[in-house]
This record gives C-alpha cells, structure tokens and sequence, in this order.
C-alpha cells in the first residue's frame, strides 16, 4: 500500500510529525513502513512560465526558440525542442538556472544548442518526476497561477512524500488513506472525525426515476450493496493535481469518472466501480436492472482487460437485465466501461464476502487492487460515505447532475459481537502492568465502543472497520502495539529442562560427524527432483508426486539422494573441480497405502576425481573401489563400533556388478557400496573421473545403534611379529589368503595385516606378491622366537596347501 | 583405355561388399576407426573414387555422383552402428569381467570433511537452546494440510495463505511450509508443560535470486502456566546474547502471523557495522538501518491451543521461528543464498 504523506497530513491536520519520523512510528505500530519515496521532488524549484513568442532556431528545423514570461514583467529566450509549445498566453513550467532534476539526474546549466544560448529549460512531466510522459512539455491549464508562481504553490499534489506500507493481511482498514490516518490519530492521541462529503443533488431526478433498481439472488455473498447515479456527465481528462495524486501512488490516470473511483478508493480503502447507465440492458418487466447473482455454468464475460472469461457457477456476478457485467468485487466488464461518450453513470459501492470474492480471483488468475480490498475485508459501515464522495467529485470534475438518493440493497448483515476484555488476562500474555485505563483508552481511540466495564472487565464492541477483531487477545494486541513493544520487560523464563521426542536431531547430528570424519563434505539437495532424473540413477521411481511443481524437473519428491549429488559432482567439473567427496543426509519420500508418506532417513555418499590427500611424495591416483570402502568402513566403524562385512551378489542398480558390495553389520544389510554403474555415469556424463558411491540406510543403523565400547585389557607382554611375502594367482582374493593365515597361525595370532601387493617385475604373470604381517602375543608370557617360527611356518604351509601359494625368494 | 564411369563402378560395388566384413572385423573402436579412416579419410578409398570423377562425362557423372553419395551415407552408417555395437560389447564385458578384489583393506580417508554451513548454525542455535531448557522434537516434511494450516489458524480462503505460497502433492498433502507443524505435533503429543525446537527442511513456491524452493528453519516454543509476552523477550535476548554477542540490540516490531498474537517480527542489531562504541553505522548487509530482520514470534494464539485439544486458559505460550539459511549467511559472511545449494567443493571447504 502506497500512502501519500501530503493527504495524510489533510486527514490528519493536527499531524507535524516529519515523514521519517511518521514512518518509524507506523512501523512501530506494526504497519511496516518499507521506504518513504519523494514524489515529483523536481518540481519545487520550478516556475509556471507564460509563453510570450517564438520564433524558429536559425539553423535547427527541429527547435523553436521561446520567449516566456518568468513574472514580474522579467522575460527570457530559451531553445525548446518540444513539439507542443502552446501559442502565446500559454503557461508551462520553466526550469530555471541552477534547478536540479532528480528524474533525470540533471542541473539546469547554461548552455548552447545548436549555437544558441539558452538559459533554462521547459519541462515534460517526465522531467519532473509527475508521469512518465516525456512526450511535449507539460501545458497547464489557462488559470492555473500568474506567472512567476512555484509551480508547486499552483497545483501542490505535485510533490509529497510517499511511503511504502508493506501491510499484513489482517488489516484492511489500512488498504486506504482514511484509515491509515485514523490510525495515525490513535497512535497520537489526535482527535478523529471522518471526511463527510457534502453532495448537491438535483431536484426533481431521482435514482429511481432513472430506471435504476437493484436485487440481491445471494444475500450470504453479497450483505450490502449501494448504487448512485449521476446524469450530464461529460468524460474528460481529470486536473492536474487529481493526476498526480493518482501518479504518485501508482495508478494511471485514464479519465475523471475512472479516476474518482480510484481516488474514492485510496481514500477510504473502498474499491468501487462505475458503469455506463445506457449500457445497461432491462430485462423482463419488474425485474431489477442490477442483479447480483452467481453465474451460469459456462456463462461469459469479457473484462476491462479485454479477456473473455468462462465463468463458473461458484462467481459471484453483476448482472444487468440480460448478463454478466462485471465479476463482483474483481473486474468491470468491458462492454459497461465508461468511454468519451459517457452521459450517465451508475456507482457501485458494495460490500462482498471476502472468501467469494478470493475464489473467484484466485480462479480467474486476477489479482486486482478491488479484490485486494475485498478478500481482506472492506468496511461495511462506510458504503454511503463513499457513494457521496464519488458523487460530489463528480459534479464538480465531470459537471455532473447526481440524482437524488442512493439505492441500497441488503442481504445478510453481520452485526459485531461485543468482546470481553479482562484485565488480569491483559497483565497474564504481557507480562507488564498495563493501567487499566490507559488500556481502555487506547481500545476507544482505536474506535472500538466501550459498551460497559468495571475496574478487572470491560465490553467492547469492535469498529466495523476491524474485520480482525473477534477475540479478547485482540484486543490485547492492539493495547501491546499502540503502547509499544519496548515497554514489555525482557524475563528469562525457567524452563523445565524438557527431554527429545524422537531424537531424530541427535542422530543425525551423529551421523553429520561421522560422515564428515570420514573425510566427506555436507551437501544440500533438494528433497525435489525428476521422474527422469530418478530413472537415470535407476532408482525407484517416485511415488509422491507434486500437484503444483515449478519446473519439470522438480515434479516428484526424491527416492534418492543421487540425482541431487551426481548434479552437484558435474556441476563441481564444469568450475575444473574434479575433485569431490560428498555426502548428503536427508529423508527420501515412499508413499503409502493411505496416510502420509513415509520419510526414512538416507545417506549417501559420492568420492569423484583423484584421491589428491595421499602424502605429497605419491602421485596422485583416481579414486578407487577401495578409497570407497575406506570411507563406508570409517563410517560404520564411527556409527556402530563394528566394522561391515561386504557381501556380493544381487547388488543395488545403481553400482558396478564388478566392483559393487552390500554393506552388513551384525550379518544385517545397511547399506551398499561400489563404483557407479557405468550406465550412472554416462546418463550424467561423467566418464572424465571415477566416480564411486556409498549409500546408507539410516534406519537401520538407528536400530542398530552404537553399544557403548568395553574396554579389553592393555597387553603386559611383547609382542612378536612375522612378515610373510607370498606369490599367488590374481585371482585368489587377498583376503581369504589373510583369512587363512590367521586361522592356521592360531589364537596366538593376535593381528594379520596386508601390507604390500604388487605385480610385475620377477613375479610371474597372472600372479602377485602380497605381503603380510603377522603379529604373535601371548597374555601370559613372552612367546619365544621358536615359539613363533613354528606358529608361523603352519601358517605358511596352511596357505601353501590351499592357495599354492609361493614365498618371494 | 577402360571406361572410367564402368571403372568408377566397378569400385564402387567392390567397396559395397568390403566394408561390411571389414567393419565386422574390428575388434576395438581403434580399429574400427582405422577401417573407416580406410575407406572415408582424406585419403580414403572412397575420397580417392570421388576424385576420379572428373574423368566421367558430365551427362553420366550425376548419376555416379548420387550412387558415390548413396555408398558415403550407407558406409557412415554402418560405422556408427558398428561402434555402437562395439561399444556395448565393451560394457557387457566390462560389467561381465573379473570382480575387483573387494578384500583388499579398504584405504582410510586422510582428513576429515565439513560440515554445511546451516547445518552448523542448526548444530549451533539447537545448542544454544538446550541449555535454555528446550528439548528437540522430531518433524517430517510432507504433511496434512490440517497440521501446516488448519490447527494453525490460517482460515480457508484467506490472503493469509498467500505469505506461503505451498506445493501440494497429487494426494493432497502439503509441503510443510514452516516447522511450525511441529507445534501442532508436539501438543497433539505432549501433555503441558513443554519446550521444544524443531530445526528442518520446509517448502515454498519461491525459486530467485534470493529464495530456493527448499530452506530451512527452526522452531522454538514453550507451553506453561503463566508464559508471558516478557518471557518471549527474554528468550530473544538471551539466544542474541549467545548467537550474535553479549550486548546484541533486539528490536521488536508487532506483525501478523496467524498462529500468534501478538505477533512481531525481531531485529537484531547488525554486527556488521557496529562500531567499537557501540553505535552502529550502517551497512550492505542491514541495507543502511542498522537492523537486521531475523525471526518472526508471538504468543501462541489461542485458536491453536483450542485445535491441539490444550486449555487457553489454563496455558499460555510462545513460540518464535527463524530461518536457518539466513542466519548461517549472517554468521558466515555468505552474499548469495544460491551459493548455499550449489555444493561447490571450494565453497564447502571453507566451513
């Protein structure tokens, strides 16, 4: 809502506060002033000028060099290149030397065009900050002011101060001037009286006796509804100040009837529409000329935009004798619209329930300044003040005889309930003594009536104006906002220390360092993605599905945290970032029979590009399966305190056959692990780099849980530890060699650790070398090196026996 | 001398009938491409037929012309097809061959990763209220449209709605718009008194430069006997003490939100600009006021209580909520939410 500082101040003549000082103030008050715009501020320092000759440029066909009357009796030549300069005795406005315009970020120099000196500039309303037409210079009105006058003494609505009010929906009162100032009187304890417009009808014409009759079908939909007419008009341009009052808050002029509505409608919030009378068709005898009625199913009608609109039997319609003329509280209809040859007019001010009014705007796709107004709630109190006021405007703007009376048609009215106001209650939610009167002051000001009260409860009946007023606690609420926040005390409360429900955060929290222990970064992906998307990681395909997506791609809720991470990787390689090890937790979304979807938490993990942390005297070497398992070991370790066994076999789609391993804890599966099937990577083109994934099934691992560790005594005695180099075949699992050496070296056999596997070189072909350290402890005793060497030679000829395995000479 | 049009011929159908087992020959895309270069490359068999036509009489050298265009077309088809093929041989192999030796020790990871930076705000802020006393409460993403609005006191039809424009599933469940469904959870699932946070991922139909369609937010309410608006201040001054610094200036200003009333939005003092005096300059990140907008809050309106089946009278409460992304923005010096889902390596490696 745009609010002009200037009107405010009329409304409100008490009103000295400065604009930035009102602003802070409203803002205060819960009316957010977002900014304060100076309207037209070129204007001050600019002066209505008369044309008093002119003659051509001597050298530029384009130019005109105009003399002009500055006033007092001063005259001066400037070069003009308007096409619109008026003969002389026409007044325009001169910029003069020094003048700054802030539209157009310009000071009046002097300067020469085309080799003329010109001291001085006409003026465009563009230049001026008033419109946005920059067409011809602006030619006032003959009359206007001498000249010599400040342009802004002559027509004053041509500078102001214009705030920004970013308004909740719950007040409407405030979606006009009218009730931001009897706002502004509330706030300062200003006395409030309403503009009472006076209108001098015509004797003899009634609204009736020109054919107007109106009828409610919808008494629910439509409570109220006021007509007035008016005859003789004549539609023209609207004067400047109405102009510019209409510009500076964001409307286009278009022409006075237009415009008085919309001027009616800032000032008291009322949104209000005129028809052409003669447009109007009569239907059967004794049936009204104005209905408001719902639709027919299929009926049509098309709107001042210029849209054919179906509409539906749910829209709530003015209709005239044979049809549709406007959609209720929404948009006028073209083929009743106001046009230069209006002569006579009926106004409509009518109070429309609000959720009719929404559905029909919110069906259509019509989000107007009128149905802003009604959804939120007009004022159901003011509707002959408004028609007064329209219709006094219209007898001295468009010369209009306004017929005597205005029509009013009820449905259902609501009459306000009356609120019980506790002051033991106000003091409980505030926490701060509120006196009792200053409260009941504020109420009254606010214009609520107090119906009774005693010293601890009071009965107030709300002002028609505050739809939002319906329970004591908003009544509370005004008292806190007029008073100020800052007047509540700031008390720490003690909190029973209250235990989790669920403890989802703990551990996810958990799981968040573990991952990123593990030497994985967190990434955010949206719980959104694609059908496509989905089937290219091939994962299951979605089954929630958005109704209202924003895009294609963001149709269906994920089963996977791929799509989302795989995005991101080739994102990361298009920025020359090969490099990354991600991981994103989060819920994926499986719909059920009935009810909500389930969400079981996820994790899953990418490690793309070179695994560039080994130690600097390594080269650096692409990612593999094992920096994989690396990753789900350290994780599951973090996670359990056990560390997963892997298991081939009827593996998960979206990894490698070959490289791919189910991931088990306690013999139970939790997840998986392996190189991205290659189909994966070439959906996301992503063959540059190895790509390897790690997929968690957190719910699991909830179940699971981490026991807390045992401790296991510290050895008193030495150990002793064997190396073993070993040539097998390649196809001989190295693990099933360690396996073997562990079991056949006996329990004394406290660890087996692969530490060296190589190819090549004297090791024959299809072989490798694999060596091992085995280390022997006994709890009781040194074990002796004899002790070892035999323990270890049955090891050595364990593996001998079942993998023909050699040792390196 | 031959007919160099019968010559041209003849070639021509001797290429016809080679290429075909030539390119079946190949056993790697290498050779394959070797094949092709053979017969299409600069100087290929077929360029070389092309350059002999010049010899042909013009009347006669259209129609060769088409027939060496026709044999080009149906030989570059053949290549693509044949690489195809060779290609899913390759991947039938590749998926088909020898298993990696998945026994070998894994390799452990060197250094550890990062956190994002909102979940270290949400790690942060739910710190910062446990030792208030609140304890946290699980919530879920799609939700009844009763739990998000309805027990909220958004009224069917009404603007209200339209500050959290939402998605809808086909089903007829809403994308949490606000973690405030927890709220609603919570009191169909605790007896009064309780205090609760609940930090998450919420929905709304905003996708520019400064929304994503997906961000987060967190929570925070009490229920009890005698919860006052003063209490609720006193909440937001102790997490500005802890979150921005002791000292930090709380400003609140009354808004409209349906679920509270009162209801108001916090300003805190921006830290970006303060001076060592205290006062503060102003600022980008502020946009020259000296505040920075961020939570909503309010007394628990009663129509919420009345919905969860809890006594207005009986209890009060407040509840305030934040969002994560904006706060971690704040905390981190982040200029653009985009950055926050992109996931860039560089930028997640600075947390």
């Amino acid at each position: 809502m745009k609010a002009s500082y200037r009107w405010l101040r009329s409304l409100v003549p008490q009103l000295t506060a400065p604009p930035e000082e009102l602003a802070q103030r409203l803002t205060g008050a819960g009316l957010e002033v977002e900014a304060v715009h100076r309207y037209g501020v070129g204007a001050a320092a600019c002066l209505v000028a008369k044309v008093v000759s002119t003659r051509p440029h001597p050298t530029k066909s384009g130019l005109k060099l105009v003399t002009v009357d500055r006033g007092a009796a001063a005259t001066q030549e400037l070069v003009c290149g308007a096409p619109n300069v008026p003969e002389p005795g026409g007044l325009v406005v001169l910029a003069p030397l020094g003048a700054y315009l802030p539209a157009k970020n310009m000071t009046i120099e002097k300067r020469a065009i085309a080799g003329v000196e010109s001291e001085g500039m006409l003026c465009s309303e563009a230049e001026l900050g008033l419109s946005d037409d920059g067409d011809g210079i602006l030619v006032l009105p003959a009359g206007t002011a001498s000249p010599g006058a400040p342009f802004v003494a002559a027509v004053p609505e041509a500078e102001d101060h214009i705030f920004d009010i970013n308004l909740t929906p719950n007040r409407p009162d405030c979606l006009g001037h009218v009730g931001i100032a009897r706002e502004i009187a509330a706030l300062y304890s200003y006395p409030w009286a309403p503009p009472t417009p006076k209108v001098a009808t015509l004797s003899g014409t009634t609204i009736e006796s020109l054919g107007v009759s109106v009828r409610i079908d919808e008494a629910s939909r439509c409570p109220h509804y006021g007509a007035a007419a008016a005859e003789g008009v004549q539609v023209k341009a609207s004067p400047l100040w109405l102009r510019y009052r209409l510009a500076s808050l964001g409307v286009r002029p278009i022409s006075n009837i237009v415009d008085i509505t919309n001027l009616v409608m800032l000032e008291f919030g009322h949104p209000m529409h005129a028809f052409d009378l003669d447009r109007l068709e009569r239907g059967a005898q004794g049936s009204a000329l104005i209905a408001v009625r719902v639709a027919k199913e299929g009926e049509t009608l098309v709107t001042l935009d210029g849209v054919e609109r179906t509409l539906a039997a749910d829209d709530l319609v003015i209709a005239d004798g044979h049809k549709a003329i406007a959609l209720a509280g929404v948009m006028g209809g073209k083929g009743s619209e106001i046009h230069e040859g209006t002569t006579r007019i009926v106004f409509e001010c009518a109070y429309f329930e609000p959720r009719t009014v929404r559905r029909t705007a919110r069906r259509h796709a019509l989000h107007t300044d009128a149905s802003h107004r009604f959804e939120r709630g007009v004022d159901p109190s003011d509707i002959e003040a408004v028609l007064a006021s329209a219709a006094a405007w219209t007898a001295k703007l468009a010369h209009a005889q306004i017929a005597a009376g205005t029509l009013h048609a009820q449905g259902n009215v609501r009459f306000p309930k009356t609120i019980r106001l506790r002051a033991p209650r106000l003091r409980a939610l505030l926490g701060v003594d509120v006196p009792w009167s200053e409260a009941l002051d504020i109420l009254v000001r606010l214009g609520n009536k107090l119906v009774s009260s005693t010293a601890a409860t009071a009965e107030l009946e709300p002002p028609p104006h505050r739809p939002d007023l319906t329970r004591e606690v908003d009544l509370i609420e005004e008292v806190l906002r007029v008073r100020g926040i800052d007047n509540v005390p700031e008390i720490l409360p003690a909190i029973h220390p209250t235990p989790d429900s669920g403890g989802d955060e703990v551990f996810r929290e958990r799981v968040r360092a573990a991952a990123v222990a593990a030497g994985l970064s967190e990434a955010i992906v949206l719980g959104m993605t694609s059908p496509a998307a989905l089937a290219k990681v091939k994962a299951d395909p979605p089954t929630v599905l958005l109704k209202n997506p924003l895009a294609e791609h963001q149709g269906a809720m994920r089963t996977s945290l791929l799509p989302g991470l795989l995005e991101s990787v080739s994102q990361a390689r298009r920025r020359e970032q090969p490099d990354a090890r991600l991981f994103a937790m989060g819920p994926v979304f499986l719909a059920t029979a009935e009810g909500l979807p389930t969400e079981p938490l996820v994790l899953t993990a990418v490690l793309s590009g070179t695994a560039s942390f080994r130690a600097y005297l390594s080269k650096a070497e692409p990612i593999d399966v094992w920096d994989a398992k690396g990753a789900a070991e350290a994780l599951l370790l973090n996670l359990t305190g056990q560390k997963p066994t892997l298991e081939r076999g009827d593996l998960p789609p979206q990894v490698h056959p070959r490289g791919g391993a189910w991931l088990l804890v306690g013999g139970k599966r939790v997840g998986y692990m392996g190189p991205l099937h290659p189909d994966v990577v070439d959906a996301f083109d992503l063959g540059a780099h190895p790509v390897m994934i790690v997929s968690l099934d957190l719910e699991a691992l909830r179940v699971i849980g981490r026991a807390a560790p045992k401790f296991q005594a510290i050895p008193k005695f030495p150990a002793n530890a064997r190396d073993i180099s070993l040539v097998v075949k390649d196809v001989v699992p190295a693990g099933d060699v360690q396996d073997a050496l562990k079991n056949a070296a006996g329990p004394l056999a406290e660890d087996v650790e692969l530490f060296d596997r190589f190819t090549g070189g004297s090791t024959p072909k299809d072989h490798v070398n694999l060596a091992f350290r085995v280390r022997y402890r006994a709890a009781d005793r040194t074990l002796t090196d004899a002790e070892v060497d035999a323990f270890h030679e049955k090891a050595r000829a364990a593996v001998e026996l079942r993998f023909g395995a050699q040792l390196r000479t | 001398m031959s007919d160099p049009q019968a010559d041209i011929e003849n070639k021509l159908a001797a290429l016809r009938e080679a290429y075909g087992p030539r390119f079946g020959a190949a056993e790697t895309e290498q050779q394959l491409r070797d094949e092709n270069a053979k017969i299409l490359g600069k100087k290929g068999e077929l360029t070389a037929i092309l350059k002999e036509m010049g010899k042909v009489p013009g009347e006669a050298r259209k129609a060769i012309g088409e027939k060496t265009n026709a044999l080009k077309q149906e030989v570059e088809k053949a290549f693509e097809v044949a690489l195809t093929a060779l290609h899913r041989a390759a991947r039938e192999a590749d998926l088909k061959g020898r298993p990696f030796d998945l026994t070998l020790p894994g390799r452990p990871p060197v250094g550890p990763g990062h956190k994002h930076p909102i979940s270290m705000v949400r790690e942060e802020l739910i710190g910062i209220f446990r030792t208030l006393g609140f304890g946290v409460h699980d919530g879920r993403e799609v939700e009844l449209e009763e739990n998000n609005f309805g027990k909220l006191g958004f009224p069917p039809d009404h603007p209200a709605t339209d500050m959290q424009d939402s998605f809808w599933t086909t089903s007829g469940h809403v994308l949490r718009t606000h973690t405030s469904n927890i709220q609603v959870r919570a009191m169909m699932g605790h007896k009064a008194p309780m205090a609760f946070i609940a930090p998450g991922a919420v929905y709304r139909r905003d996708d520019d430069a400064t929304h994503s369609p997906m961000f987060h937010q967190l929570e925070a309410f009490l229920i009890d006997e005698g919860v006052s608006m003063a209490h609720l201040r006193g909440v937001l001054r102790a997490f500005a003490e802890r979150f921005f610094g002791p000292g930090t200036p709380v400003r609140l200003r009354p808004s409209y939100f349906p679920f509270v009333e009162p209801g108001a939005e916090v300003d805190f003092g921006c830290t970006f600009c303060t001076q060592p005096d205290g006062t503060r300059a102003g600022c980008t990140i502020c946009k020259h006021t000296g505040w920075i907008e961020v939570l909503g809050c309010g007394m628990i309106h009663p129509v919420v209580f009345e919905s969860c089946g809890i006594d207005p009278e009986k209890y009060t409460g407040f509840a305030l909520g934040m969002g994560l992304d904006r706060l971690a923005m704040l905390r981190y010096d982040i200029p653009h939410l985009r950055l926050m889902f992109e996931n860039d390596p560089r930028f997640l490696a600075q947390f």
